[in-house]
């Protein structure tokens, strides 16, 4: 089973920055793993813990939310609010015991194509490790 | 910090009455909202009154808190202050609550004044109303020992019930006082002018009452401990807090009752999301293994977590409306005192202190970004 599981990662990203991140490892012929899915967000803050919440009890392998460096926001200041709101959700699902781990925090800017394909990469092999989401064939639990 | 103690005029209720009447009497307020018994005595509801008559029936300290006081006052302000001076009469919770809300922008403090009351808890809504006249026996009871089984499970475990971490006007100590006086204490300068008005001094040691108070207190902390590890054992893992959650009928009730909640258009009501296309279900039924119907209850409840934890002011209302009696509230307890934790804030204590998640610092929370390939 862990040999042919092929995780299913939700990544949110944010249009001015990570987005565009992806797009440039794409035309850099970088490589980005097939089990992400990606959104497009017009800001990391635009993310809200329902969102991630959702997809995780949907049976989402791996949540990733990328946004601008702290201090590069196109709109000055949201992705502080971001880093906020994540940790709170991250706290909550650590003291619940709901696989803290399967949720990560990155910021990608619009010019680094590579760091985009390592971080995603690195999340889907991190993933992989962890196995499939036990949620998955729990139909009342969501 | 000193008070004044004010000797008891034959029962609790009356005797803050009567400071309530001097206080209106002296023009310090047009009205005062201030909880009374429904004319069946069932139940309690708030009253803004400014009528001598009605003042005479209102009940300072019901023994239930149907109604949270913040929602009261959220129906006042809801389009701007207001133009009267306006004196709560509240339980500690409930100002707490209402502070949460004008940091929300949900309530307007200006003009608003209030006077709290040491408390002992509120009894079950539900229990109150199949015996009023039992109950109100039994509250004298909880008046007495300040803890029972018939309070709420989250009064039992509440460490705010006096005047610290409340910043009220007027505070009323009652505990341990009940017998013979009661203390009124001016916790703000705007509460020592009010009482000036009306020719209060105060003069007199308050450290008995103190004394009782940490008593209290550290009884309540006890509690608070024991409950909160049986709770993590009880939260722990997805399929325990099912478990927890697998009465729930999803009628949101719990967040209509609970005062932080203030969505006009909540996004578990939002048309979006409870009107997806039947091939939607279908999508969601072949990943999960099939769906359950109604839709969404522990991302309900976790999405209210994730929205609310950091405000919440355990104030047990959810739970007392909770028809299926879910411990909602004390999971809340639970988890609101680890998040609150976390970012070193005590809702409702400062009016000044932003809600944690509506500010941030530059240069924080590194733990939670990832540090891979930086």
């Amino acid at each position: 089973m862990a040999n042919n599981f092929k995780p299913n990662i939700i990544g949110f990203l944010c249009n001015w920055c990570s987005y565009a991140a992806a797009d440039l490892a794409g035309s850099s012929k970088l490589e980005v793993p097939a089990t992400l899915t990606t959104i497009r967000v017009m800001c990391s803050s635009r993310v809200d813990p329902v969102h991630i919440i959702s997809a995780y009890l949907q049976g989402a392998d791996g949540v990733l939310i990328a946004g601008c460096h702290p201090g590069d926001c196109h709109y000055q200041t949201g992705n502080y609010y971001t880093r906020r709101r994540f940790a709170l959700l991250h706290k909550i699902m650590e003291t619940f015991k709901l696989d803290p781990e399967r949720f990560r925090l990155s910021w990608i800017s619009a010019s680094e194509g590579k760091r985009f394909s390592e971080v995603t990469k690195e999340f889907a092999e991190h993933i992989e490790k962890l196995g499939p989401n036990p949620l998955k064939n729990k139909p009342f639990i969501e | 910090m000193k008070g004044k103690i004010i000797p008891l005029k034959d029962n609790l209720n009356n005797t803050i009455k009567e400071v309530i009447k001097s206080l209106l009497e002296k023009g310090c307020f047009d009205a005062i909202l201030v909880p009374n018994r429904v004319p069946s005595g069932e139940s309690f509801t708030y009253l803004l009154i400014n009528d001598q008559d009605f003042l005479e029936s209102c009940t300072p300290l019901p023994p239930i808190m149907p109604i949270q006081g913040a929602r009261a006052l959220r129906n006042l302000t809801r389009r701007g202050k207001t133009s009267l001076k306006v004196l709560c009469v509240m339980r500690p919770c409930e100002i707490r609550a209402a502070i949460e809300l004008s940091k929300l922008r949900q309530v307007e403090l200006e003009n608003i004044s209030f006077m709290s009351i040491d408390c002992p808890g509120a009894l079950v809504t539900k229990d109150y109303i199949d015996k009023p006249k039992d109950s109100d026996i039994l509250y004298e009871e909880v008046l007495d020992q300040w803890t029972s089984e018939h309070l709420r499970p989250t009064c039992n475990t509440c460490v705010n019930f006096s005047y610290e971490n409340t910043p009220s006007d007027i505070h009323i100590g009652i505990i341990g006082q009940q017998k013979n006086h009661i203390l009124l204490l001016p916790i703000s300068d705007k509460g020592n002018a009010l009482l000036g008005k009306i020719d209060i001094q105060c003069s007199d040691e308050i450290s008995s009452w103190q004394t009782n108070v940490k008593e209290i207190l550290q009884k309540k902390t006890d509690q608070r401990n024991n409950s909160f590890s049986e709770l993590q054992n009880k939260t722990a893992g997805a399929e325990n807090l099912d478990n927890l959650f697998s009465d729930c009928i999803n009628c949101h009730n719990c967040m209509r009752v609970c005062p932080i909640c203030y969505c006009r258009q909540c996004f578990f009501e939002s048309s979006d999301e409870v009107r997806i296309e039947a091939e939607n279900y279908f999508i969601k039924a072949q990943n999960k293994g099939g769906i359950k119907f109604p839709a969404n209850t522990i991302l309900f409840h976790l999405g209210r977590i994730s929205h609310m934890a950091l405000s919440c002011v355990n104030c047990g209302a959810c739970e007392d409306g909770c028809p299926m009696d879910v411990p909602v509230a004390q999971i809340f307890s639970y988890i609101g005192d680890t998040v609150q934790k976390m970012f070193d804030y005590i809702p409702g204590k400062d009016r000044n202190e932003p809600i944690p998640i509506l500010t941030y610092k530059e240069d924080e929370l590194h733990e939670y970004e990832d540090s891979k390939g930086q």
